[in-house]
Order: structure tokens, then C-alpha cells, then sequence
């Protein structure tokens, strides 16, 4: 067993080298779809981070016309205080609504200081005790001629889920299309060094050597060229990690932070999988049409 | 000495090698043997001889089971090779040593790791490869080339380099295929007399040749082959029919 295994990771060194150029350019591929998959991959758990995040939001934000009176606000205070679903009701006045704009968008402050009134309405926030309870405090609020309107969750997260969805299906059908193509060099590459050694083959066959030991070192030889090609996109994804991850959370300023390295631990495994996976496949499938004649 | 030999065999146990009502039909039509009745006891040595076309070829790739038979059955040491499972296959061809005209070497490996491969490639532990080799390399009288590589020798050391990796295995039975088609004729007669001492040692030997001059010097057993069908079988026979 020993020296199967010996045998075979010498013989997948050597092949990998015998065709540099060809090996090269197969890992260059390969490192190409994993980026690739990278990229699909971590968008899609950044937007079902920020999915998860709007969903588990236990705020209702309800903005008011204009015309409301101290007295309405006064009144729907009172009132939204004694809903036992409700733990805590924040005013905030036109005039904050300007204030907490400006501390939050510095850079078109000046903008705002041109508009002739104060664009910005007057709102409660309200926090729940749980989020199953969000369609009652929404609808209430509806219902009172103070409120303008009431932020409606539901349509952001059925956005979001629809935004997601066509996010992985093309990702899923660029990625399919990119991988069979992958799947398809390395099949090629593996075929030329198996035509390289078919003298050997021969000679192999002739003085009884198994299946196993003519078919394994190109097994291990497509391992080799997934496991490289693996190696070098991690690298390259730990390279842009630190740039990519301002612009993430600049992106999706709600997505929690900590979020970051485990997502990192996931696309790493799912990379090195798929990469040794698809040279695995390759290259069997390259041998076994050769060693079925 | 000279006489027919009967085509099944004698009484001493199973033969080597049996073909009943061989035949072989290529998928073009082609019959390449017919009806072909032969049976080899253990240590005997047999030329088989015959125009280039007669089917020589063709028997030999049914004996290693690169090919099965059409019709009819080849048993190797008592095993039907149709019957064979094909992981059973290697196993067979450990035991059959073979060794062809065009010497079949790696050319960017030595002597001793030419010979070390056939052990290599059927998983034998390290520990027991370089004994081996050595062994065998001294049988075939290559110790002093065993670092050389096939470029840097004569075709007799070639030959003598495929002779001592088939032997490796320690066969029992022993295919040379033209072995000294390439060669003159004194490197001819190193290569024959190498194949006698191996008979000697009890392997049996199947010998497919054109060098009439070794055949009928040798006086051994002969089998004729022409148009595919087995034409003689006689024991101390020449090269030619002396009828």
C-alpha cells in the first residue's frame, strides 16, 4: 500500500512536469472558475447575512405626514405604549431626522442646507418583542391619518430573496458552463500525458501490473492540478481579503462583521473541494476510457 | 528423435498451455486462426514458426489475454482465459515472462530500473525489489551495464535487459516473440542460449522465430503455423519440413 501510494504521487509529480506548459495552463483555468466561484459564493452569503439581518430587524419604522400635531404624536405614543407587543417607542421629530442625516452623509450636508424646507419626515421607531408580531403594530399604524406610511419589511426582504435568487442562478449557470469547460481541459490535459506514457502503459500491462497502478498516478495527477490551482486562488482571495472586505461592509453597511471569517473557512473548503474534485474526475474519466480498449 | 507428438497431452498433469479448436475472427472478417489444437507440458520448449501473416502474432496476444479467442478455448495452466475476471489478468501475466523483437525498453531508465519497474508497477515492497534485480541481472550476465542506459548498449544487451525483466516475475512460462529478429547472428545464438539456460531452470519456453538456422540446430519440438492453421507439430524437428 505504501508503495502504491509512493509510487503513484512519484509517477503524478513526474507527469505534472513531463507536460509543464499543458499541466500550467490546465491550473490557470482551473484557478480562473474558482475565483470565479469565489466571487458567486461570497455574494451570496454576504446577501443572505443582510437577508437574515433585515428578517430578525424588530423595529418598525412609521413615517408621519407633515400636518401631524404635537397632539397626534402625543396620542399615538400613548397609545402604541400600551400595545403588549411593543417594548419601546422612539419619536424622532423633522428636525432630528435633518440632524441624524447629516452626522450620517457628511458629504452632501451642504446639499441639504440648500433645499429651501426640510425634506426629511417626522418617524417612530418602534421596537418588538418578537418580529412575528410586526404585520399587527404595521397595520395599526396604517389605519391612523398621522401616519404617512409604514416601512414595509415584507417588500424589502421578498426584493432581497428575489435579488438572491437570480444571484445564484446565474452564478449556478455560469459556473456549470465554466466548469464543464474546466472539466473538459483537464480531461484533454490528462489524455495527452497518458499518450505521453503509453509505451509505458504497455510495458505496464505486459508484466502484469494492475488497473489500479496504471490508472492512480493520473488520478493523483489531476488531484495534483485541482490542489494547486486551489492553493493559488485561496492565496489570491487572502491577498484581495482585506480590501474586499471594506467594500463588503461598505456595500451592505448592515452585514455583521463577524461573519467575515467563517464565511472566509467556508469558500476555502469549497474551493479546495471542488478543485481536487474536478481533476479527480477528469483524469478518471480520461484513464478509464484509455484503459477500457 | 523425429516423430508427430500427439496434441493432447501425456499423462504428467496439466499442460502449461492448451488450445482446443482455436479459432479467431477479427471483427473485419479476417480469420487469423483456425481451429487451432495445441497443448505445451510444463518445461518443454517449442518454436512455432511460419510465414509473416500465419497467425503467430495472434496466438501470442490469446496466450497474454490481450485478445480473446472467437471459438474454442486457451487454458493457462489450467485456467480458461475467457473465463478470467479482469482484475484476475495482472495476476496471469506475472506468471507469463515475454519479451518481443523491438525489446520494448524505457529509454531514460537504466538497466537495473527497467528491470525494477516490472516489480515497481506490481506493488512489491521495496525492501525486496533490489535483491531481485540484482538476481536476475546476474542470470542474464548485465551487472557490469546495470547503470547504462538501453541507448548506450548493443541489441544483444537490450535483448538480454528484456530477457532478465520478464524473468523478474519468476514466470513459468516463458514468450519470446522474434527475440532475435534484430540481432546477428552470434548476438543470436548469446540470446537462444540464454533462453535454454531459463528451459533448464524449468520454465517453459514458447518461442515464435524465422531463424532457421537456430530451429534446426536445436532439434527441439517445432509447431508450424500457416494460414492460420497449425500445418506440424513435431518434436526434434528442423526449420523446414523433412518429409
Amino acid at each position: 500500500m505504501i508503495a502504491f501510494v509512493g509510487f503513484s504521487l512519484k509517477r503524478a509529480w513526474q507527469g505534472f512536469w513531463r507536460n509543464a506548459l499543458m499541466s500550467l495552463a490546465a491550473t490557470a483555468s482551473m484557478v480562473l472558475m474558482l475565483t470565479l466561484l469565489s466571487g458567486v459564493i461570497i455574494l451570496w452569503f454576504g446577501l443572505n447575512a443582510t437577508l437574515t439581518y433585515v428578517q430578525g430587524e424588530v423595529q418598525v419604522v412609521a413615517y408621519l405626514n407633515d400636518s401631524a400635531t404635537s397632539q397626534d404624536v402625543a396620542k399615538l405614543t400613548t397609545a402604541l405604549k400600551a400595545m403588549p407587543q411593543v417594548t419601546t417607542v422612539d419619536y424622532v421629530s423633522k428636525d432630528q431626522a435633518l440632524a441624524d442625516f447629516r452626522a450620517r452623509q457628511p458629504e452632501v450636508a451642504n446639499l441639504v442646507n440648500s433645499l429651501p424646507s426640510n425634506p426629511l419626515p417626522a418617524s417612530f421607531e418602534i421596537s418588538l418583542r418578537d418580529p412575528g408580531d410586526y404585520m399587527d403594530v404595521a397595520t395599526y399604524l396604517r389605519g391612523q391619518g398621522a401616519v404617512e406610511s409604514v416601512q414595509d419589511i415584507q417588500k424589502t426582504v421578498s426584493q432581497m430573496t428575489s435579488v438572491i435568487n437570480v444571484v445564484s442562478t446565474i452564478g449556478i449557470v455560469v459556473l456549470v458552463i465554466v466548469g464543464l469547460t474546466v472539466l473538459f481541459i483537464i480531461v484533454n490535459t490528462i489524455r495527452l500525458a497518458v499518450v505521453a506514457r503509453s509505451e509505458e502503459i504497455e510495458i505496464m500491462r505486459l508484466v502484469g501490473a494492475s488497473d489500479a497502478f496504471i490508472r492512480w498516478p493520473f488520478v493523483f495527477e489531476g488531484a495534483f492540478v485541482g490542489f494547486l490551482a486551489s492553493a493559488i486562488t485561496i492565496g489570491l482571495l487572502l491577498l484581495v481579503q482585506a480590501p474586499l472586505a471594506n467594500l463588503l461592509s461598505s456595500f451592505f453597511n448592515v452585514l455583521p462583521v463577524q461573519a467575515n471569517t467563517m464565511v472566509g473557512q467556508n469558500v476555502a473548503l469549497i474551493v479546495l473541494a471542488t478543485g481536487v474534485g474536478i481533476g479527480v474526475v477528469g483524469s478518471y474519466v480520461s484513464v478509464r476510457s484509455y484503459l477500457k480498449r | 528423435m523425429v516423430g508427430p507428438r500427439p496434441t493432447d497431452s501425456s499423462a504428467d498433469g496439466i499442460p502449461v498451455l492448451s488450445l482446443r479448436g482455436v479459432t479467431k475472427t477479427y471483427s473485419n472478417g479476417k480469420s487469423a486462426l483456425r481451429d487451432v489444437n495445441l497443448s505445451v507440458p510444463e518445461g518443454d520448449f517449442v518454436f512455432l514458426v511460419g510465414p509473416s501473416g500465419a497467425g503467430k502474432s495472434t496466438l501470442i496476444r490469446l496466450l497474454i489475454r490481450e485478445e480473446l479467442a472467437t471459438k474454442g478455448k486457451v487454458m493457462l495452466e489450467g485456467r480458461d482465459l475467457a473465463k478470467l475476471k479482469r482484475r484476475d489478468v495482472p495476476r496471469i501475466r506475472r506468471r507469463i515472462g515475454i519479451v518481443f523483437q523491438d525489446f520494448k525498453l524505457l529509454p531514460n531508465k537504466t538497466v537495473r530500473d527497467n528491470v525494477a519497474f516490472a516489480l515497481e508497477v506490481t506493488g512489491t515492497p521495496r525492501p525486496q525489489i533490489k535483491p531481485a534485480v540484482e538476481r536476475v541481472l546476474r542470470v542474464v550476465g548485465l551487472s557490469a551495464q546495470a547503470d547504462q542506459r538501453p541507448g548506450e548498449l548493443s541489441g544483444g544487451e537490450q535483448q538480454r535487459t528484456a530477457i532478465a525483466r520478464a524473468l523478474v516475475h519468476d514466470p513459468h512460462f516463458f514468450i519470446a516473440d522474434e527475440p532475435t529478429g534484430n540481432l546477428d547472428p552470434l548476438i543470436s545464438w548469446e540470446i537462444i542460449q540464454l533462453l535454454l539456460r531459463i528451459n533448464e531452470m524449468g520454465v517453459t519456453v514458447l518461442m515464435a522465430t524465422h531463424n532457421a538456422e537456430v530451429v534446426t540446430a536445436l532439434r527441439k519440438r517445432v509447431v508450424g503455423l500457416e494460414d492460420g492453421r497449425v500445418v506440424r507439430d513435431e518434436i526434434g524437428a528442423a526449420y523446414h519440413r523433412e518429409d
